[in-house]
């Protein structure tokens, strides 16, 4: 069963959502105003995906969309009677996974939740292998620097530089980043 | 590597278009077992081998061979530290798993596992194959072994080794699957009276003075085939560029550990951390340097010890090789008849993968497809006639029903 965390940023007491979502028989498991901090909410309820009702999403809402993307990430959808595309963009922009002009009908709620999971799964991926391949490139010229500074020590040549630190991680039980750091801290120590 | 364009154009039009032969994918997850084998691919993920290219490589350890197999299937695991006759019994579909085309990217060991015996088997005087042969053919009960899947490297070694000296490994003894890392315990316990595993457990068995090495692997088969990098189809045609850098961190590697005795010390300290085999050094170094003690009061240095690279000899993933546990499996009745040993061989070993990623790391060996050896029991092999190969042996379960049995 997915857990549903409901955002009922309209004036209305009880959200139109809420009764499709009812209807369409899915459970609500929290639902509440917008809140200061939701990434604080969605840490403490866990839901799988974050609904936001909103007759027009403005900067509050945003700001929220964009820190529950940076540390809670989850899938969110957002309802609105905004058709305004710039505004469109924005949203889609500060991390909202599915944006859905007008019309909540309970039949089409399933289709929508599972577009956007699957939006938001994909994005997650992405999103890894990109943080993935800048810390390769960091640690690569981390590991390079440490070379040409043990080069130096050691008057060696970089095979020989490598194989050093390479054994040097290995009987210690680290990596050759975590090496290569201890060396450029002791040359900068030296300095 | 202008020639990496063509395969890619097929299955990658975009990498085409870019010219780039970059890895499509830049993180992998690599699963392996705590076993002194898995070596190369510690040393590849942790020494700085595969960011040159754009890869990072996690490790995932494992805790059983078929937990293995089913998170490589499913996809959650890219690639892994594999038994040969894991990725064949998946490719072939035998074993309770729906056939999925599998692929054999190298070799990464040759050498380096082992049969020990039990200590009450020991005090019993049962030191020797004799003494076993014996002690099975007159006891009422029969004896138990361990290996580690049904299908697997060890299951092989045990069946050939128990058939070459006249036991019947599927009549004549009960067989059981323990995950390396518990088969010591298994033994303290006296649930078993054998085992055939890969280091460091037959070492740490004779360590801890439950019994003693019968019989190495090696003596079964000098530098018999053993752990491959292993994956699906699929992933080296979703990643062909991503499969090659992959084979070429992994060949660095496996040059490096094999290039000193310094580099092999190494080697043995960073596996005995608790992330990777978590086993004590004084286990896994002697034999990873090849000093043999057996628990029986022999020593020896032995000449074809665990090996990682042999200038490419021990990674080319060489046809013959393949098909030699698929005669092992038609021989043993997982197959109940003969496949078309070389078509699946083709298939399944990235014979171009593996000669593209040899050539731009500068590794001699990737010109031959096939190998000749002799084996404990004087039979040669060397790929021409597998069929022919597999009906040759006195002991066999060609035609038997043991298929449920064998794969318990």
């Amino acid at each position: 069963m997915l857990r549903i965390l409901l955002i009922n940023d309209t004036p209305r007491k009880v959200g139109r959502l809420k009764s499709a979502l009812t209807e369409a028989g899915f459970e609500v498991i929290d639902e509440s105003g917008l809140i200061i901090d939701l990434p604080a909410r969605v840490e403490t309820v866990r839901p799988d995906v974050i609904l936001i009702d909103t007759e027009s999403p403005g900067r509050d809402v945003m700001e929220q969309v964009v820190l529950v993307s940076r540390d809670q990430p989850r899938p969110i959808v957002m309802f609105t009677d905004e058709h305004d595309p710039g505004v469109m963009r924005q949203a889609i922009k500060s991390g909202v996974s599915a944006y859905i002009v007008e019309g909540i009908q309970a039949q089409r709620l399933q289709p929508i939740l599972d577009v956007a999971m699957a939006r938001f799964e994909s994005d997650q991926a992405l999103r890894a292998q990109l943080i993935a391949r800048d810390q390769q490139l960091a640690e690569r010229k981390r590991i390079e620097l440490a070379k040409g500074l043990l080069m130096k020590m050691k008057d060696c040549n970089e095979e020989q530089a490598y194989t050093l630190m390479r054994r040097q991680a290995m009987s210690r039980q680290q990596k050759l980043i975590q090496v290569a750091e201890q060396i450029i801290a002791m040359s900068e120590l030296l300095g | 590597m202008s020639d990496q364009v063509g395969n890619s154009q097929a299955t990658n039009p975009l990498a085409w278009v870019n010219g780039s032969d970059a890895p499509e994918k830049s993180s992998l997850d690599l699963g392996f077992m705590a076993l002194s084998d898995c070596a190369s691919l510690v040393v590849a993920a942790t020494q700085g081998f595969a960011q040159p290219y754009g890869l990072t490589l996690n490790l995932k350890r494992q805790s059983s061979w078929a937990g293995l197999r089913d998170k490589l299937v499913s996809g959650e695991l890219d690639a892994a530290h594999s038994l040969y006759g894991l990725i064949y019994a998946v490719h072939l579909g035998i074993g309770g798993v729906a056939p999925t085309d599998m692929a054999v990217l190298m070799g990464l060991n040759q050498n380096g596992q082992g049969i020990n015996l039990s200590q009450g088997l020991q005090q019993q005087g049962v030191t020797s194959p004799e003494a076993l042969e014996r002690k099975v053919h007159q006891s009422r009960t029969k004896l138990t072994f361990a290996q580690t899947f049904p299908t697997g490297t060890h299951a092989m070694w045990l069946y050939y080794w128990l058939a070459s000296q006249g036991i019947h490994p599927l009549r004549d003894v009960e067989s059981v699957v323990v995950p390396p890392p518990q088969m010591v315990a298994h033994l303290q316990a006296g649930r078993i009276d054998g085992l055939c595993v890969g280091e460091p457990w037959c070492a740490s068995a004779v360590q801890q003075n439950q019994g003693f090495t019968l019989a190495t692997s090696q003596a079964i088969w000098p530098d018999h085939p053993e752990k491959v990098l292993g994956c699906t189809q699929a992933f080296v045609e979703q990643y062909p560029n991503t499969a090659r850098v992959l084979v070429m961190a992994v060949l660095e590697a496996s040059r490096f550990i094999d290039d000193s005795i310094e580099n092999r010390r190494s080697t043995a300290q960073l596996l005995s951390a608790g992330d990777y085999l978590d086993a004590p050094l004084d286990c896994i170094e002697p034999r990873l340097l090849g000093l043999y003690n057996d628990g029986l009061g022999n020593h020896w240095q032995d000449a074809h010890a665990l090996r990682f690279h042999a200038g490419g000899e021990v990674n080319l993933p060489y046809l013959s090789d393949g098909m030699w546990f698929m005669t092992q499996f038609r021989r043993w009745g997982l197959l109940r008849e003969d496949p078309d040993y070389l078509a699946v061989a083709r298939q399944v070993q990235q014979l171009d993968i593996y000669r593209q990623a040899a050539t731009a790391v500068g590794v001699a060996a990737w010109g031959e497809e096939m190998r000749s050896s002799q084996l404990i029991d004087g039979k040669v092999w060397d790929g021409s006639d597998p069929a022919a190969y597999a009906r040759s042996f006195r002991l066999h379960a060609l035609a038997d029903d043991v298929v449920r049995h064998a794969l318990r």
